[in-house]
């Protein structure tokens, strides 16, 4: 009996150092959370998705990446709060009367991580290698489309650079952000075979390391060109692809900040007072939006497209995966941007009318209406494609889903391997016009030199639209911008290219620990706008 | 007698040790789940008092299995219909019995974060778990049963070649191999313009391929055993044609040790069909699979803890149930005698 | 004179087993139909696809074709991930010791409760503590590492807050591989406690009930009522005289689950975002890095085939009892 209980002490013990050992683990992270703070401005960000590749000539960026990029890289202009692209990296950007010069002036004494100066050489050779110029370094495929208006960069003197376009284009300075794309590298950078992964900007924070799928740190920049910034030590981004387990560790403290789209993980960090939020304010939204492949079947016959659109109950889609917390959208543009309609004239849900029209389609295309829906590998987003898939279905449209990262998926869309694109993107970020954040996607498909325009990921070809983009390009006044971008809305919907489906509130959340200020902008520029879930970081710390 | 088969463990054929050694290598198999049920072949079963008692739960495993396949076919045949497993209702969305929000009346079990009847699903992705587990098990017990008696019976050089084979596949871990063909082998149907390979068909062929060796090599431990025996030799000795010796002497007694492994074949199987999906190569939505619905809806687990906790529940007492009977068919037939 | 023949007959299998494995990872990126450029980088330049192209040695003759690769790999070549134009074997240095350390974590974990708990149901063997450690252990068989995994990160690290539900930080072992990460001992085992747990739960049900089984045999036999009559305690024969043997048993089992391990851990990886070779091979799955996805399947399986030959050979040495059975035969 003795040597029972001893026996069993021994697992006892066994258990109790187990238990002993968990709780001390506990304190520890207890601990180190508080030393953290002590050192001050360890910021820890949970970022959507992993990104592979930072040289930003040629990377496929999505949201995730740009925040790096933000950190890391300065860009030449940037928006306000007033929707307006202003100077930034670039101290100052001018038109000339008709908009086909365009002269960069820079700063005097602004230098990379590596020390080397930000001078009219370096911005050459990025702007050369953005835009695709003939050798340049590091090209990418899609950027070069987006640019293709750029017909020459020269170096006027060490400060200022020239860059000459081939058409008018009012909204230039809007193209050197680019939804924060357009990072300026150091040529060291920039030239090398490893530009994907050794990152040399003149951003906030320097690149310190990368780990794939665990961490990226950047450390503060202690020659920052604007001074007294940036107030963190060091950010270390984390890629948690999971929304849900991002928030729950926000929460838990192995995140001190993070950013969602999701709407029912926005309700949850709303009421949880241990958190601040900053959740985006309508004006200039992202939206979510199914794109249809117009140039093959069956989406090349417009009545499918329209059936498609009547299909779907998109307010079901939305009560049931966001709570009905986002706004459905039925446009391109969030209301600050020009163009904005409530309404610009996308169809209705309608079962029987989408019925009606999926057996014309079927039988002007041989009996079949089969589609393939492609979207990321996130549970959420596996989620709404069933709903979607669903919908469909009751509508007599076979619908399969497929999976992919977001790189890849992008490059299935590219290759037309996919008919219903599940997308989210801004459409109007700026207040003086729309063009820079619709010409690069909406243009048509085929350009008459026999281009393609591969980030037009619903491939049509279409008069109207073509010609609103074309002339919102030179307008010069917000109110013609108005009036061309209202008809270009319009002329989009009716196109049914697209189906809109809600706009999205990014948000970003933050312990209450970590202060989120949004510093202005340098030249009295105002104030920073947070938009599309890329929030500026300079200014961000933690006590 | 000297043994010159090269996978043969030192300490010669009938050595205890040979047993645990080789059936550890199988265990590596399939990922964790493989060990499972190898290791309930080697525990189960060795004493009087645990005989008892597993008959007890073998009682509770056979209802539960009735049950689950009825649950299953009722559904695919639409002989008791829960519902349309593909029906999504707002006011059900993310709600069940542990949910924050509580159940809505009409949905025994909730629903999922689409608001789909989960008790629809769960009877509908009960099929298609069997359906893919099964599936593979089948092949894995025909082409790794014949190959396996084969390489038993004939013993030299075929026996020497087939073991070498098992060995390869044996070398890549059960999932991994697993998730390595589904890869491979979805690339090349997303390519082709005329796929002849259904998702389902894939994985039933990968999880399938997996399986062949594990049931490759009891098959051969216990044909080489009876094959050694007086009344085979006789047979042989009398002329019978190796096809007729194989069929009427040595396969009735080799198919209690291939069965009782399949059973737990299946077990592993209905697992790894959960891993596949939590992965995101398991069976595609929106057909439900157990394991897809962990998979969809693993992000509202701190929510909607219910739709994550149901399937699993599914899974945790098929699998024992499958556990519990593998072991019962062992100890029934002396499995373990004949393969020693 | 026997060894040295056992040596060189294991060496040579040793080598025939590579090969083949080898040989079926290589098969792998020839079982994609067509143009495999098409389909490892759909959208690549043209220039990309020639590069990728030779990269294969694609148009050489099938055998060659293997040849090369084989050399590369040697070379310690794998290819690359052709989004970013990392070599896989950078990928591999940075993930191998994450799944690596994970793993030797859950081994430890599962043997700390296993031999005990074994111990005393052989013991016991009857007894009602011995039915109730029995009955749980069948049962944690039937529970998949994903729900584990699940409800442990539910429970423990939402719910409680003990633990993070998900992360790493480089360990002991990530210096060795990649000196430019700095380990931080603490937060790495903060993270690393929970995935370990999950893999360990499955291991001490197998562990144990080995064990069990194999010291309830040893028990009956001779020298231990031999060493029962010399009077000496029941701790000391049961720890001393009858692990013993057992535990040569319990350990080569350790060694081969290794493989069930690797499979075990990438679920496991993925669920708690552990950047271990299991993550990355649900990414490239993803990300369709189909010659990333190749390396890292080789490199698993090679790890497997060299433990396992080496605790089969180490088995082969240590045990008394199979030199001798084997000189008697």
């Amino acid at each position: 009996m003795i040597r029972t209980s001893r026996v069993l002490a021994a697992i006892a013990v066994v258990g109790a150092m187990a238990l002993a050992t968990t709780t001390g683990v506990a304190s520890a992270n207890n601990q180190s959370s508080d030393h953290r703070a002590a050192s001050g401005g360890d910021i820890t960000f949970g970022l959507e998705a992993e990104s592979n590749s930072f040289c930003t000539t040629k990377a496929q960026l999505a949201i995730s990446g740009i925040q790096v990029v933000a950190a890391v890289y300065d860009t030449l202009t940037v928006p306000n709060d007033k929707g307006l692209s202003v100077p930034y990296l670039a101290k100052s950007v001018t038109p000339n009367s008709d908009f086909t010069i365009w002269t960069i002036g820079l700063r005097d004494g602004v230098k990379f991580h590596d020390g080397s100066p930000v001078d009219a050489d370096a911005i050459k050779a990025n702007l050369d290698s953005f835009r695709g110029a003939p050798g340049a370094a590091n090209a990418g495929s899609l950027l070069p489309i987006v640019l293709s208006f750029m017909q020459d960069v020269t170096v006027t003197d060490p400060t200022t650079v020239t860059v000459t376009l081939n058409t008018p284009v009012s909204t230039f300075a809007d193209y050197l952000f680019l939804v924060g794309r357009m990072g300026i590298m150091a040529p060291a950078q920039l030239n090398s075979e490893n530009c994907a992964t050794d990152l040399i900007g003149s951003g906030p924070f320097k690149f310190v390391s990368q780990s794939l799928n665990e961490k990226l740190v950047v450390t503060k920049n202690p020659d920052y060109w604007q001074k007294g910034y940036p107030k963190a030590n060091q950010i270390t981004f984390v890629p948690v692809p999971d929304s849900a387990v991002r928030v729950n560790q926000l929460k838990g403290g192995q995140l001190n900040m993070l950013h969602t789209s999701g709407a029912v993980d926005i309700d949850t960090l709303k009421n949880d007072s241990s958190v601040n939020t900053l959740i985006q304010k309508p004006g200039y939204r992202e939206i979510r939006y199914y794109a249809m492949l117009s140039d093959s079947a069956p989406f090349n016959n417009p009545e499918a497209r329209l059936a498609f659109s009547l299909a779907l109950d998109r307010n079901k889609i939305n009560s049931i995966q966001n709570k009905g917390l986002f706004t459905p959208a039925n446009g391109l543009m969030d209301i600050k941007a020009p163009g904005y309609l409530k309404n610009a004239g996308y169809p209705k849900f309608s079962l029987t009318k989408a019925k009606a029209l999926v057996t014309k389609v079927k039988a002007a295309n041989g009996g079949a209406f089969d589609v393939i829906l492609g979207t990321t590998t996130d549970p959420t987003n596996t989620a709404e494609a069933q709903l979607v898939q669903e919908q469909l279905k009751a509508a007599g449209i076979e619908a399969t889903i497929a999976q992919y990262d977001q790189a890849t998926l992008i490059n299935k869309a590219l290759a037309g391997d996919i008919d219903v694109l599940f997308w989210r993107n801004l459409h109007g970020g700026y207040s003086k016009s729309s063009d820079a954040d619709n010409y690069p996607w909406w243009s048509n498909y085929n350009t008459p030199a026999g281009k393609k325009n591969f980030i037009n990921f619903s491939r049509f070809d279409d008069t109207a639209t073509q010609d609103a983009l074309t002339k919102g390009r030179t307008e010069s006044t917000v109110s013609a911008a108005k009036t061309t971008y209202t008809a270009f809305n319009k002329a989009f919907a009716a196109g049914n290219y697209i189906l809109p489906a809600w706009y999205i509130n990014w948000t970003i959340a933050s312990q209450k620990s970590v202060s989120v200020n949004l510093p202005a902008l340098p030249d009295g520029g105002g104030k920073p706008l947070f938009v599309y879930g890329r929030i500026p970081v300079l200014g961000l710390s933690s006590k | 007698m000297e043994d010159l088969r090269p996978d043969a463990v030192p300490g010669g054929s009938g050595s205890a040790m040979e047993e645990i050694v080789g059936e550890s290598i199988n265990r590596g198999l399939l990922g964790a789940p493989a060990e499972i049920s190898i290791a309930a072949i080697e525990t189960g079963g060795e004493g009087e008092s645990s005989r008892h008692k597993l008959s007890l739960g073998a009682k509770f495993a056979i209802g539960w299995m009735v049950f689950v396949i009825l649950f299953a076919i009722f559904a695919k045949l639409g002989i008791i219909t829960w519902g349309d497993p593909n029906e999504s209702f707002t006011r059900c969305a993310r709600r069940g019995p542990f949910s924050k929000e509580g159940s809505v009346s009409g949905f025994l079990a909730g629903c999922d974060s689409n608001g789909r009847n989960m008790m629809a699903r769960l009877a509908l992705g009960a099929w298609s778990s069997l359906y893919v587990a099964i599936g593979a098990i089948i092949l894995g017990f025909t082409i790794g049963g014949t190959l396996g008696v084969i390489a038993g019976y004939f013993g030299g050089k075929v026996d020497t070649f087939l073991t070498g084979l098992f060995n390869i596949f044996l070398s890549i871990p059960g999932v991994v191999l697993a998730l390595a063909l589904v890869a491979f082998l979805q690339g090349s149907a997303e390519q082709a313009q005329d796929a002849i390979l259904s998702p389902e068909l894939i994985l039933i062929i990968a999880i399938g391929v997996v399986s062949i060796p594990l049931v490759g090599r009891i098959a051969r431990a216990s044909a080489l055993s009876w094959t050694q025996r007086e009344f085979v030799l006789a047979a042989r000795s009398q002329g019978a044609k190796h096809r007729r010796v194989i069929i009427k002497e040595v396969l009735p007694n080799v198919l209690p040790a291939i069965f009782s492994i399949s059973l737990l074949g299946v077990a592993i199987a209905i697992v790894v069909e959960g891993t596949l999906a939590i992965l995101g190569v398991g069976i595609k939505p929106p057909t439900p699979s157990w394991g897809n619905i962990i998979a969809t809806d693993r992000g509202n687990l701190f929510t909607s803890p219910h739709i994550v906790f149901e399937a699993s529940m599914m899974i945790f007492f098929t699998v024992l149930s499958l556990n519990m009977l593998g072991d019962v068919i062992r100890s029934r037939f002396d499995v373990r005698e004949g393969v020693l | 004179m026997e060894l040295t023949k056992l040596i060189a007959r294991r060496a040579v299998q040793l080598i025939i087993v590579l090969l083949f494995v080898s040989f079926f990872t290589f098969l792998l990126v020839r079982l994609l139909p067509g143009d495999p450029t098409d389909v490892i980088i759909p959208f690549g330049t043209a220039a990309k696809k020639a590069e990728l192209r030779s990269d294969l040695g694609l148009g050489k003759p099938f055998f060659e074709q293997y040849a090369d690769y084989l050399n590369n790999v040697l070379h310690g070549n794998l290819g690359k991930q052709y989004s970013s134009g990392r070599p896989v074997s950078d990928l591999v240095t940075q993930s191998f010791p994450v799944s690596i350390q994970l793993m030797i974590y859950a081994q430890f974990l599962a043997l700390l409760f296993a031999i005990p708990l074994g111990i005393y149901s052989a013991y016991r063997a009857g007894s009602r503590a011995d039915t109730t450690i029995n009955t749980t252990g069948f049962a944690l068989l039937a529970i998949p590492n994903f729900v584990v995994a699940l409800f442990l990160s539910y429970f423990v690290g939402a719910q409680l807050k003990w633990l993070p539900t998900g992360g790493y930080a480089p360990g002991w072992l990530d210096p060795l591989f990649d000196g430019t990460r700095g380990a931080d001992i603490g937060e790495h085992f903060n993270y690393m406690l929970l995935p370990a747990i999950t893999l360990a739960l499955g291991q001490i049900a197998i562990y144990m009930r080995l064990l069990r089984s194999d010291m309830i045999a040893t028990l009956q036999e001779n020298f231990i009522s031999m060493a029962r009559s010399k009077g000496i305690s029941n701790r000391r024969i049961l720890w001393r005289h009858a692990l013993r043997p057992s535990s040569l048993t319990l350990l080569t089992v350790v060694g081969l689950n290794v493989g069930a391990l690797i499979g075990g851990a990438v679920v496991v990886e993925v669920i708690f975002g552990i950047p271990g070779m299991g993550l990355k091979i649900t990414q490239a799955i993803f990300s369709r890095e189909y010659i990333e996805l190749q390396g890292y399947v080789l490199v698993i399986a090679v790890l497997f085939v060299l433990i396992n030959f080496t605790v089969d050979f180490l088995y082969t040495i240590l045990d008394p009892r199979i030199r001798r059975g084997r000189s008697a035969t």
